[in-house]
């Protein structure tokens, strides 16, 4: 999804004066696409919100520290990626993440959107992840290794390894070797 | 005939393919397919359409931070205060005498009481959580105007003039008013969230 990245200065301004309309309009402009991203990473549509509000939270918090460097897209999406990513290794403690995965269930075609939705979901909790910050969010893979406190190797190969399982829950052809 | 793995082909999308992967994808039809397929999912995951949170959070959020707000103002209050009650005692309890011990003693009162009652909301405040967004609005608007009177009370620690100590022991009992007002509010909440 495209996210509008211009946000007025006055309305930072405002909100890191306290301002508790300049404070909801930015929530207005950045709650569906910190809810995608939070949803597209978990599992869980429940603990998606729950990113949600515990980002916005952060911000209203922090939005005083937000220096006008680069996006305030950018310093929220790191703020929700974060938090995600905390919910993802607080579940992988409490149960180890399936070490295989359905592969190519019945009625999963090539092509449409709605198969690759699917068989998306079916990738485990940092696969998703990894591939959702890379190839959506154009995080680098040193981000993404910052991010989740690993090697930038972890982060190529869970990419390599969820484009082969996504390659093969959509029966693409065989030529590659994951 | 070796094709290149998943790894090659992320590699080459990145441009940062070895040469024999670089060499073998120009000649192999098989592999330039196979990264065209990556470059379409990823396309395709791009459009996605975006999901949208089923339920409105931001009242929570406001909730929250109207009580953040307000617990950062009332630590800055307490100190702030604290240090301008000192002054104004060094500064103006030499001046009352006469009529003024009246005045004085008033003043102590209200300011016992004040802390007194500060006392005790302390113990209200025990996870900042407020169950309703009108109880949070009531709190938020309570502790504004005990603010508002607290800053107004530091700006008088330098007054001097006799006529502004009645005004001062006013603002000390609408202090006191105010807080006895904010503490049913927490107590009120605080019974009905059954801590």
């Amino acid at each position: 999804m495209t996210v509008a990245l211009a946000v007025p200065d006055v309305l930072v301004a405002r909100a890191q004066a306290g301002d508790e309309a300049a404070l909801e309009a930015l929530f207005r402009a950045f709650e569906t696409p910190v809810y995608n991203l939070a949803r597209r990473m978990l599992r869980n549509a429940e603990d998606a919100e729950d990113v949600l509000q515990e980002t916005f939270l952060e911000v209203v918090k922090s939005i005083r520290d937000y220096r006008g460097e680069g996006y305030l897209w950018g310093w929220i999406r790191r703020i929700a990626a974060t938090k995600a990513l905390m919910r993802i290794r607080r579940e992988q403690l409490r149960a180890t993440e399936p070490l295989g995965e359905e592969l190519g269930k019945p009625g999963m075609h090539v092509g449409a959107n709605i198969d690759l939705e699917r068989a998306f979901e079916q990738l485990t909790d940092t696969s998703r992840a990894v591939v959702w910050l890379h190839d959506v969010e154009g995080y680098t893979h040193e981000e993404i290794g910052e991010l989740m406190g690993k090697s930038v190797s972890f982060s190529k190969s869970q990419l390599a390894r969820a484009h082969a399982r996504l390659r093969g829950m959509l029966g693409e052809g065989e030529g590659a070797r994951a | 005939m070796m094709h290149c793995t998943m790894d090659d082909l992320l590699a080459l999308r990145a441009g940062e393919a070895s040469v024999w992967a670089r060499r073998h994808a120009e000649d192999c039809a098989t592999c330039r397919a196979e990264l065209d397929s990556v470059y379409q999912r990823v396309a395709q995951l791009k459009a996605l359409p975006a999901l949208r949170p089923p339920r409105d959070r931001w009242p929570l959020v406001r909730d929250a931070a109207r009580v953040e707000r307000v617990r950062r103002r009332r630590t800055w209050s307490t100190w702030g205060l604290a240090a301008a009650a000192a002054l104004v005692g060094v500064l103006l309890v030499p001046r009352f005498g006469g009529d003024g011990s009246k005045l004085h003693a008033e003043l102590s009162r209200a300011k016992d009481q004040s802390a007194t009652l500060e006392n005790q909301l302390q113990n209200y405040d025990v996870d900042g959580r407020v169950l309703t967004g009108r109880t949070a609005a009531r709190v938020a608007e309570l502790e504004d105007r005990i603010a508002v009177i607290d800053g107004d009370l530091a700006g008088r620690s330098g007054v001097k003039a006799q006529a502004q100590d009645a005004e001062l022991v006013k603002l000390w009992q609408q202090r006191v008013d105010l807080m006895r007002e904010l503490l049913n509010a927490r107590s009120i909440r605080t019974r009905y969230v059954g801590l």
